[in-house]
């Protein structure tokens, strides 16, 4: 057994004991009941399961939950999908998902939004090229598997909250 | 004092307990957690619906608990508090005896509460649905009949048990197995033959059809289990005799030495495919003693026949398996493509259920599991012969010879045979055409519905089969495809036409004039050194429907104006709740505040009765059948065979109109106090909306507030349900509503008055479609053609899709944002299917448990052009009805990327997938 105290969404769990071989994904699941975190495979290939890892130097990457020991996520800060909407008002990124149809089955989506805003995070840090912006996207995104879409209108969206704000992301915004 | 979720996840931080696995705060929470349809009706009353997006994209967006997985006990009201976990063991060896398993590697903390056996369930005298005919669990002593075949259920009371047997028992090797026997032995699952005749000129009638003279099965079988197609030297046979002696003819003809004749003779594989939706299937269930009521939270695209199995399989059981009720709740889906459409896998939730009572049970396939047990593709094995007039350039005659792996149990094996026949003729006009086609019974994995059915495999090896006709001719693709396409009104294989338009040539000409096409010849002079270019075409038409094709809908408004709409078809990325909300607001003018879908029980005021067989029931039963007004052929449908918008939309939109023409328009003539004699008082039809303000010229525009406020208060409609039915033709019937004659293509109709109960009104007559309407096969289409340029690295065989352009007409889309996304998802399953995706049969394959995404490759966003990729959807002919569209877009993409991969290289595929190292090899 390992003890366990993360903080989810701004919000603190913990210290609690958990099985050593407990994966983050049935801890999340299972034990809280955050469900908005999916499990696809198993074997952090599709990346449904993927959250959030906020750093301490403020940078964020997203993570697998379902092959990794909820004991790997001691003391670290994460997010998941049910975290990014405010007081019931969307995110920028949510609204692109909404309005570009983004999604159709929506089971992949809590891993596209949470690499997504991964990016949009980045990209208000270390802002890139307009001409740059799709094959940015195009390498953040991939890995995440979407059966449905063929992932055009994923990235359509993601493209689309960064040009709400294009001087937030892009060097040269006025192109 | 109940503790708020807030205070008690404070109080547990602050106390370092262990907490199991009861969900934190959960059950102690909130007093009363919202309802399974609470959480699943959308977007909900008073919650932001986006003038944009789908009516599920906030919960989608949100992470919203929405799919059977996102549930567990702890989120219904008055569930335990606890869910237990059931783990599906199954067998990774069909050629050994199985001899029962050993536990003992469990630790005392891992040990299951429950075993479920194929005794047990014996004992229990749990019945089998005929559609899953076979043992539920394999019993000790024989050999498993397939790859994956359940051997017990282990339940567990507490997850963290379940959790740690689950992975100690992964690699199978509890499992006991004896002697070898080989493969269990069966029956093929369906053997047909196709063949028709043309008369001398189109307006002739057939000399011999399907159509004519029904569908045909050759009675004698080899000692394999494959039929015998050539008619025996024996007066038997009866009507199979007729129908092989003309096509044995046509073979002969096509083996003649003409040299006017063109005659390829060609042999293509398909292989088996999963159908990889991302929700692995998982259920829930509890069955509660004292009441004796079951209920369940299940995800699948055939909710009514779900629901319908299961009180079989308890029907008949043993005190304390048979429940007093079922209570049948059906959520989201995590994608489908035809995999959920009359899975087993509900069975097995229920059993986990019933023989754990008391507790909640959840039943989850991980994905290993889910590649060992989840319905997959049909691998094909066909051999096509095609002749050609050399002269007219024109199709003379087509022969071919399909046999299908369908896996161990029968499922849709001969359905997704006849479909791959009949539509083995692709978009093309052809005299004479003799198919077989055979689906054999095999030790591999269960293979049945699957997006495309058959026609994917039959029109994949068409499509690369006509391109290499136009190569030999030579003539230009599209030339050739256009001259030989199946004209308006013209008959396909079984002998019929179809009774929607064929823009087949408008596609063509499309396909013709785009830059990929009319540039292809520069672009591979313009390659880059090491680099090969190619182009290909393909073009597909796919059926939509499956021939007896219901519809469920019930639409309300409140006296406030807030509409609901209740449907049996079901959510699983189509969109079909956002097409119900765009369908019924054109003829109720506001977006529906809030749609379930998935529903079984919201229609029973209409209190319906079937009998029979939709599909093989004879004339005579049907008219008897209709003789009771409740009585409808069937209740109820899968959403499946791309039937979402066309069907899936229809009962609605009928008690739309109904709601509007004798609720909403009465209450606007009041409103507009226009006297009873007043002729405009008939024009209802003149009347329209603008967003939700109904506008009539010379009259003051009225808010659909108001109209709805005054509906209620003058006790006119308010409240419409319908049933609807399709034979390749909707049924059609007239009802007495409000002392006046409404005739629609719907079968069944209640209505509620002001704030009353339904009240089912009868028909006063109908017309159902005639049963032989069966042998028609097909009638309702739609058609995509597809172009791509690949550039392929000559060293590494490595392929690129460089441009790709998708033309496809689908009448009036309901959504077009979902229309445009299912082609590109289309696409991208397209490709997969092409060029990555393959399953092994058999011990390699995934029924020995141990496959998952790491080998199992499906399209990534690199693998696509997702800039570079055309949709173009051609607007809707007058008047023209929604078609269902989510198959079609995808079959094209298939044979155009072996035609592109062809003119690239100079070698043709006849087997899929082409890998990379297929492409080296062939280049090297």
């Amino acid at each position: 057994m390992t003890t366990l105290a993360l903080t989810i969404n701004g919000r603190a769990y913990g210290p609690i004991e958990v099985r050593d071989d407990l994966t983050m994904n049935d801890f999340l699941r299972e034990y809280l009941g955050m469900t908005g975190t999916k499990y696809g495979c198993g074997a952090a290939q599709c990346l449904s399961c993927a959250v959030i890892v906020d750093r301490p130097d403020g940078t964020s990457h997203t993570n697998p939950t379902c092959i990794v020991p909820a004991s790997s996520f001691n003391g670290k800060t994460i997010r998941t999908i049910e975290g990014h909407a405010k007081n019931g008002e969307l995110t920028i990124l949510q609204k692109t998902f909404i309005e570009h149809f983004a999604f159709q089955c929506g089971y992949c989506t809590p891993g596209f939004l949470n690499e997504g805003q991964v990016l949009l995070e980045r990209l208000e840090k270390s802002p890139v090229a307009h001409a740059d912006l799709d094959i940015t996207i195009g390498e953040a995104l991939d890995g995440h598997l979407c059966r449905c879409t063929g992932y055009v209108k994923y990235h359509e969206a993601v493209r689309a909250a960064v040009l709400t704000e294009p001087t937030r992301f892009l060097k040269d915004s006025a192109q | 004092m109940k503790a708020t979720r807030r205070e008690f996840v404070q109080w547990a931080v602050a106390s370092g307990i262990t907490l199991g696995v009861s969900r934190i705060g959960a059950g102690q929470a909130a007093a009363t957690p919202p309802g399974f349809t609470a959480r699943e009706t959308l977007p909900g009353r008073g919650k932001w619906t986006p003038e944009l997006g789908r009516i599920d994209g906030v919960a989608k967006a949100t992470g919203a608990k929405l799919y059977a997985s996102d549930f567990r006990a702890a989120d219904l009201p008055g569930w335990p508090s606890e869910t237990s976990h059931a783990l599906l063991v199954r067998c990774a060896d069909a050629t050994h005896i199985y001899e029962g398993f050993d536990l003992a590697r469990l630790s005392k903390i891992a040990r299951p509460a429950v075993v479920v056996t194929a005794d047990d369930v014996k004992h229990a005298k749990i019945r089998v649905p005929a559609f899953y005919e076979g043992d539920l669990f394999c019993p000790a002593g024989k050999t498993p009949t397939y790859l994956g075949q359940p051997v017990a259920l282990l339940i567990f009371e507490k997850f963290d048990a379940f959790d740690q047997a689950r992975l100690a028992l992964r690699d199978g090797q509890f499992l006991r197995f004896g002697k070898e026997t080989g493969p269990v032995e069966g029956s093929n699952y369906g053997a047909f033959r196709f063949t028709r005749v043309a008369g001398p000129t189109p307006d002739d009638p057939d000399v011999y059809s399907p159509m004519q003279a029904g569908w045909i099965s050759p009675g004698f079988l080899e000692s394999s289990g494959r039929p015998i197609w050539k008619p025996l030297p024996v007066a038997k046979g009866g009507d199979y005799v007729k129908g092989a002696t003309f096509g044995e003819e046509i073979r002969k003809g096509l083996a003649s030495k003409d040299a006017g004749l063109l005659v390829l003779d060609r042999e293509f594989e398909t292989q088996s495919v999963d159908p990889m939706f991302l929700e692995p299937e998982c259920g829930l269930a509890w069955y509660d003693t004292s009441s004796q009521k079951l209920e369940t939270v299940l995800g699948v695209q055939s909710p009514f026949e779900t629901t319908e199995s299961l009180a079989f399989l308890l029907g008949e059981a043993s005190p304390g398996f048979k429940p007093k009720v079922i209570d049948a709740q059906f959520a989201y889906v995590g994608g489908g493509f035809g995999g959920r459409d009359h899975t087993p896998f509900p069975l097995y939730v229920t059993l986990a259920g019933m023989f754990y009572p008391g507790h909640a049970v959840r039943l989850a396939h991980d994905r290993f599991q889910q590649f060992q047990g989840g319905i997959k593709r049909h691998a094909f094995k066909m051999r096509s012969k095609i002749g050609i007039d050399r002269t007219t350039g024109k199709i003379t005659a087509f022969a071919a010879d399909h046999v299908l792996d369908g896996g161990g149990m029968m499922n849709y094996s001969p359905s997704v045979a006849t479909v791959g026949a009949t539509g083995a003729l692709g978009i093309y006009d052809v005299p004479k055409v003799d198919v077989t086609t055979v689906a054999m019974h095999t030790r591999g994995v269960t293979a049945g519905s699957m997006r495309g059915y058959g026609t994917l495999q039959t029109m994949t090896a068409l499509e690369t089969l006509i391109d290499e006709v136009a190569c030999a001719l030579p003539m230009d693709p599209i030339e050739f495809r256009r001259r030989n396409a199946l004209p308006p009104g013209g008959r396909i294989m079984t002998g019929h036409a179809f009774s929607v338009s064929t823009r087949t040539k408008e596609i063509l000409s499309k396909l013709e004039k785009h830059p990929i096409w009319s540039r292809r010849a520069a672009e591979k002079r313009q390659a880059k050194p090491g680099f090969l270019v190619g182009t290909g075409v393909a073009i597909a038409t796919k059926d939509y429907g499956s021939g007896a094709d219901c519809s469920l809908g019930r639409v309300e408004i409140s006296p406030e104006g807030r509409i609901s709409i209740h449907s049996d078809a079901v959510e699983m990325g189509n969109g079909i709740g956002t097409a119900l909300v765009n369908r019924v607001a054109l003829h109720l003018g506001g977006r529906a505040d809030e749609v379930t879908v998935a529903q079984v029980d919201a229609f029973d005021a209409l209190e319906l009765v079937k009998t029979g067989d939709p599909f093989t029931m004879a004339q005579a039963a049907q008219d008897e059948g209709e003789k009771n007004p409740r009585w409808v052929p069937e209740i109820s449908s899968p959403t499946s065979a791309s039937i979402g918008a066309h069907v899936g939309t229809q009962a609605a939109a009928e008690a739309a109109r109904i709601l509007y023409r004798f609720g909403l328009w009465p209450a606007a003539i009041a409103l507009w106090g226009i006297a009873p004699n007043d002729p405009r008082t008939k024009q209802s039809d003149e009347a329209y909306w603008q967003d939700d303000i109904l506008i009539m010229t010379g009259l003051d525009p009225l808010p659909l507030k108001k109209i709805a406020a005054k509906a209620h208060a003058m006790k006119v409609v308010t409240g419409v349900m319908a049933h609807a039915f399709s034979r390749w033709a909707w049924a059609q019937a007239t009802f007495a509503i409000h002392g006046e004659s409404w005739t629609a293509d719907i079968d069944a109709l209640a209505v509620r008055y002001g704030s009353d109960g339904f009240t089912r009104l009868s028909r006063s007559s109908v017309a159902f479609p005639p049963t032989d309407y069966n042998r028609i096969g097909v009638a309702f289409s739609s058609r995509c053609g597809t172009l791509v340029r690949v550039e392929i690295e000559r060293a590494t065989g490595k392929l690129r899709i460089a441009k790709a352009y998708s033309a496809l007409e689908c009448g009036q889309a309901l959504v077009p944002e979902v229309v445009v996304g299912q082609s590109q998802g289309g696409f991208a399953m397209g490709v997969g299917y092409a060029l990555l995706e393959t399953l092994p049969p058999f011990e390699e394959g995934p029924g020995n448990g141990q496959w998952n995404l790491g080998q199992y490759r499906i399209a990534r966003g690199s693998d696509l052009p997702l800039h570079d990729l055309e949709i173009e959807v051609l607007p809707p002919l007058p008047k023209e009805p929604p078609k269902g569209m989510a198959e079609v877009v995808m079959i094209p993409v298939v044979p155009a990327l072996l035609n592109a991969i062809f003119d690239a290289t100079g070698h043709r595929f006849r087997s899929l997938p082409v890998t990379q190292t297929m492409i080296k090899d062939a280049l090297a």
